[in-house]
């Protein structure tokens, strides 16, 4: 259903129906942001990414092949879209991450019940965060997709397209990292 | 020392062996206390995740992207028409160019008709030989006379 459902649009898209666009956007944008912000570490950056991300959807969806999934195909943009940006000259992540921009942009917790569990989300947010910031980009990409975006073994391997078994070491090894970085957290919990 | 069997605790926790597989972990794991340890330890990370913000894109962003879109596009389109522009200046010059050889061509066809030869009509044969006794004639005449001495 939700393939048929993403289809149907590509295929209005095709035939010049740009609307179609619109409704891949506002189905997807919550998602690929998400990716862009856990993969960049600030909002600015991971706007600018997202905003490339569906401008090179929309340049290139003529090409999309029905074969593969259109989420798979815009994590797959996603991903190398956020390389490009942390390769950046550091100067102009500088200039981006001026506080006046921080005013613009502003992120929405999906749920928060109390300002309490709000303030706890926050931290654990900005430890991981800082976490993944000092992994090694591989092992960022794959932790990403599979513990924030809850992606499988599978799907992981044709986003980034390398075999099952470089996930699954990829993971381990995120993992192992992680554990060590997070441990203060981990302990509290 | 650390167990052969703890590469399989991330798969395990994500679900991701197969049924035979996880039956022989599972039966593993009751005697093995660092493997149970580390699923611990892996769960409670996992829950850390899943208790982290989730974030969604900021409000307008749909509009911005789109108009980023028909931004680019109007530029590309511009582009294009600037290209259009500059091949039709061109084929213009071409066709000129064209246009003058083939009137070219045709004016000097139409002249040779005309005139006969157009070599022969500007030749000195055409003229005739000047009088003796006019002006011509006797200033031809000591002309000779002086280049003879």
């Amino acid at each position: 259903m939700y393939k048929a459902d993403a289809l149907d649009l590509i295929n209005r898209f095709k035939d010049g129906d740009t609307s179609a666009f619109e409704e891949i956007l506002l189905k997807y944008q919550d998602k690929v942001y998400n990716l862009c912000r856990h993969m960049l570490g600030n909002s600015h950056d991971a706007e600018d990414a997202a905003q490339d991300v569906f401008l090179k959807a929309y340049q290139n969806l003529n090409r999309f092949k029905p074969e593969a999934s259109l989420l798979t195909w815009l994590y797959r943009i996603a991903i190398n879209t956020c390389i490009d940006y942390r390769r950046k000259p550091f100067f102009e992540s500088l200039f981006k991450n001026s506080k006046e921009g921080d005013v613009f942009v502003v992120d929405h917790p999906s749920d928060s019940p109390s300002p309490e569990k709000l303030y706890e989300s926050k931290k654990i947010s900005n430890a991981i965060q800082l976490a993944l910031g000092r992994l090694s980009e591989k092992l960022r990409t794959v932790i990403v997709l599979k513990e924030v975006e809850g992606l499988s073994y599978e799907e992981i391997s044709e986003v980034l397209d390398v075999s099952i078994g470089t996930v699954k070491s990829r993971i381990s090894r995120a993992r192992e990292e992680l554990k060590e970085l997070l441990i203060n957290f981990r302990e509290q919990k | 020392m650390i167990c052969l069997k703890r590469k399989l605790v991330s798969p395990y926790i994500d679900c991701e062996l197969s049924v035979e597989e996880r039956d022989l972990f599972e039966s593993h794991i009751n005697e093995c206390r660092e493997c149970a340890g580390e699923i611990k330890r892996l769960q409670k990370m996992h829950e850390l995740f899943a208790d982290a913000e989730t974030f969604k894109a900021p409000h307008g962003f749909s509009t911005r992207v789109l108009a980023n879109i028909r931004e680019k596009e109007t530029k590309r389109f511009g582009g294009f028409v600037h290209i259009l522009a500059k091949s039709a200046e061109g084929v213009v010059v071409l066709i000129l160019i064209f246009v003058g050889i083939i009137l070219g061509s045709f004016l000097s066809k139409t002249l040779m008709s005309e005139k006969g030869n157009l070599v022969a009509s500007l030749s000195l044969d055409i003229f005739t030989p000047a009088p003796p006794d006019s002006v011509g004639g006797v200033y031809l005449a000591m002309t000779e006379a002086k280049n003879e001495k």
